[in-house]
């Protein structure tokens, strides 16, 4: 037994142990974007798309982040509450994601599906997206299936941004509660 | 918060004989650690994994937009799926591109801030019937992240045989664990309420958690059907702690239920802070983490354990340590495993298996019974705060206490909450988009409610784990081979689950939306137990009452493979009174010396 477990170490060439990215990476990186939040949040310009030219999208083309960013704001848009997917940088979020997945599948078939927008002219892209809306229980067509994953990524890009926790939601936990916890005790029966 | 400078011992003194080596620095381990060295023992704790800056890892409080991927761990790092679980040949992780490959709950969101506490499956595998085995191998083991529900049994759970007629009573009592459940409560704080359950023995409860709006109306309604829902019986010290100067009390910030698990300033008992640290101070303990024990050694002359073997799992050096006892709190399966690994001209089945029982009558908690539902009341009502706090609610045992019933033996409890979470799940089945869509999003977010089953899994001989004959992990120690299904009774309990929550929930006014009637696969509950059951007779089991070897006097199994039965109550508060309770056996058999 002694002797098997030293050969089998000493065979293995696997070193190194679990780890992450650097922190000092990630913590650069999401400074960079709360930058970027100031500078474009709030903001009315940012409606005009200046943000394509500040940032330089990581797998988009300038064109497809364009539409990526309108199409965003058509599913989730601003409203009386609250600011929608365009002011909470929805498509940095997709950009990013897709530039980082591991599978080169996934940043295919994004472009793909989203083709057929960037040629739509962009006054009846809303049109089409409701159409692809009509089966995304049961998604057909590659339309209907882009419609699915494009509001898949919208929802999760929106609703873990500044905007859709705070503004949006109006979340109220992760916080220090000093005195009593929230909520109720049952009174005895 | 106080800054631990608890650092391991990479070159322990090997050359002393200690009076007693633990296998594992989890609830079981850092148990034993604690009360061996209080009653003034040298002892030796090798940790498989490493020691984490833990704090840094979990960083609870961080928003999800101020990390780089919103929480999720890197791209090339892949947790299993269940669908995986079913159809993936064993060992999972072969033939798998990505860097990392996990288990299940790497799949949850915000899975980067425990990627680190996870096995990777690609150096730890295993074979054999499907099963979702979560391993945590660092200083602390699985209380690193573990669900935090804090529960007592009671006899109908040890003396279970005797009321059904079905496997073996445990060699003891509920009034012989009580006073340990006692100890185990001060020392490490438990939040909840009494409720006076035959079935569920209170605690010595901190003061509690609280309810959503949602729950409390379900609550009311339970009355009618003579049930209880009772906030969260959770493992956290809700008014502070006085002897203990790692941990904080909990301020209901909630990170706990966001994640993966883990608490950054130790509200949640781990292992580390709870146990290992406190025992440290004492100046008896000597840690020695990276240290993989991979054999039981054996006096050639008395049979008795002379110690253990170990292998560091970064320079892969092999070391022998000595010692009076030994102790294994390594987990249910890996103590199993290590039993089973040491086999020896007088142990030649593996060291304390001349019962043939290790790694037998392997049980567990079924999962996969559940409902969700929205009150409508709450629709459209201003958000409150719903999840600052450990969980939800417990809803305990019904089935099999003052009724036989004709379908199934034992029973299950349901744990759930209701209300509002950080992210909008529903979000993704809301139908639609544009304003209409976002503001239904809005307007459910408090409104959902939802519950989940756990059931027991009868012990049968024949659900069992072995040796697998072929295969190594990464240090070249065979790994295991699992042989566990689900029977008729496992089936038929599942069926009442669905039946029963969906019932419950509509008798509250509960608009039910969805109900899951599949079982999810063995291992899913992470509540492995009884591979190494105790028990009177030493033909049918493995250690007597105080987790002691039949065979092996100095030999101790502490952790979940000693349980006779699953119960359907979480387990970690009855190893950690369990240990307790002998480990001081252990202390007072050592100053008499006769281990």
């Amino acid at each position: 037994m002694d002797d098997e477990v030293l050969n089998n170490t000493r065979t293995t060439d696997r070193g190194g142990r679990v780890s992450g990215p650097s922190e000092d990476a990630a913590t650069s990186c999401a400074l960079r974007r709360r930058d970027l939040f100031k500078i474009t949040a709030g903001a009315a310009v940012a409606v005009q798309l200046g943000s394509a030219a500040v940032v330089q999208p990581k797998f988009f083309t300038p064109e497809e982040y364009a539409v990526v960013d309108e199409l965003s704001e058509i599913i989730i848009p601003a409203d009386e509450k609250s600011g929608g997917a365009r002011a909470a940088r929805v498509v940095d979020y997709i950009d990013k994601k897709l530039a980082e997945a591991f599978e080169q599948e996934e940043r295919d078939a994004f472009r793909a599906g989203l083709k057929v927008f960037v040629e739509t002219p962009a006054a009846e892209r809303e049109a089409v997206l409701a159409r692809a809306s009509k089966n995304e229980k049961h998604p057909k067509t590659a339309d209907d299936k882009f419609f699915r994953l494009l509001k898949e990524h919208t929802i999760r890009g929106y609703y873990t941004s500044k905007i859709g926790i705070h503004d949006d939601l109006e979340y109220k936990g992760n916080v220090y509660q000093q005195g009593d916890y929230a909520g109720y005790l049952p009174t005895k029966a | 918060m106080y800054q631990n400078t608890h650092e391991p011992n990479p070159e322990p003194d090997l050359s002393k004989t200690y009076d007693a080596v633990i296998v594992g620095s989890g609830a079981a381990g850092g148990m034993a650690a604690h009360v061996l060295t209080a009653h003034g023992l040298k002892v030796l704790l090798l940790e498989a994994g490493k020691k984490l800056n833990i704090e840094k890892d979990l960083k609870s409080m961080q928003w999800p937009y101020d990390h780089p991927r919103r929480g999720e761990m890197p791209p090339d790092d892949h947790a299993l799926t269940l669908n995986e679980y079913t159809i993936r040949p064993r060992p999972y992780a072969n033939g798998m591109r990505y860097r990392h490959v996990f288990s299940y709950v790497q799949g949850w969101s915000n899975s980067d801030y425990s990627k680190n506490i996870v096995v990777d499956e690609k150096d730890n595998p295993y074979t054999g019937t499907s099963y979702a085995w979560v391993r945590a191998r660092l200083l602390g083991g699985k209380t690193a992240i573990w669900g935090r529900l804090a529960l007592r049994l009671s006899d109908y759970d040890f003396k279970a045989a005797s009321r059904d007629g079905y496997g073996e009573n445990w060699p003891l009592a509920y009034k012989d664990l009580e006073p340990y459940y006692d100890r185990v409560d001060t020392y490490l704080g438990i939040s909840g309420i009494k409720e006076g359950l035959p079935q569920l023995p209170d605690s010595l409860f901190q003061r509690p958690n609280k309810f959503t709006a949602s729950e409390l109306m379900f609550r009311q309604s339970l009355e009618k059907m003579g049930r209880l829902i009772t906030p969260y019986r959770a493992g956290v010290t809700t008014d502070g702690l006085k002897h203990n100067k790692y941990r904080s009390k909990c301020f209901g910030r909630g990170a706990c239920t966001r994640r993966v698990g883990g608490c950054d300033i130790h509200a949640a008992f781990d292992s580390p802070t709870g146990l290992i640290y406190p025992a440290m101070d004492t100046g008896n303990l000597t840690l020695r983490t990276n240290a993989t024990v991979y054999e039981i050694t054996v006096d050639k002359h008395s049979g008795k354990a002379s110690g253990v073997s170990f292998i560091d799992t970064e320079t892969g050096k092999t070391y022998q340590a000595k010692a009076k006892a030994v102790i294994l709190g390594a987990s249910t399966l890996e103590s199993a495993r290590l039993m089973l690994l040491s086999k020896s001209p007088q142990h030649p089945n593996g060291i304390g298996n001349s019962s043939n029982h290790v790694g037998h009558n392997f049980c567990e908690h079924l999962m996969g019974p559940s409902v969700l539902g929205i009150v409508k009341d709450l629709v459209g009502k201003p958000h409150t705060l719903d999840d600052g706090r450990p969980g939800g609610f417990y809803l305990p045992r019904f089935r099999n206490i003052a009724e036989k019933n004709p379908n199934f033996l034992r029973g299950y409890g349901f744990e759930g909450e209701g209300g509002m979470g950080i992210f909008p799940g529903h979000a993704l089945q809301t139908p639609g988009f544009g304003k209409q869509f976002k503001k239904t999003v809005r307007d459910y977010a408090g409104a959902f409610i939802h519950m989940g089953g756990f059931g027991e899994v009868l012990p049968r001989y024949d659900n069992y784990v072995e040796i697998d004959p072929n295969i190594k992990d990464r240090w070249g120690v065979p790994v295991l081979r699992f042989h566990i299904t689900f029977g008729e009774n496992e089936k038929n309990m599942a069926q009442d689950m669905a039946n029963q929550a969906q019932q419950m929930f509509e008798n509250a006014g509960i608009q039910v939306i969805g109900v899951d009637r599949k079982l999810l696969t063995p291992g899913w509950s992470i509540h492995e137990l009884g591979t190494a059951r105790m028990g009177a007779d030493p033909k049918k089991s493995v250690l007597n009452q105080f987790q002691q070897s039949h065979d092996v006097k100095n030999l101790f199994v502490v952790d979940g493979s000693s349980h006779v039965n699953a119960s359907c109550q979480n387990p970690t508060w009855t190893i950690m009174a369990l240990a307790w309770r002998s480990c001081d056996y252990l202390a007072d058999q050592l100053r008499k010396g006769e281990v």
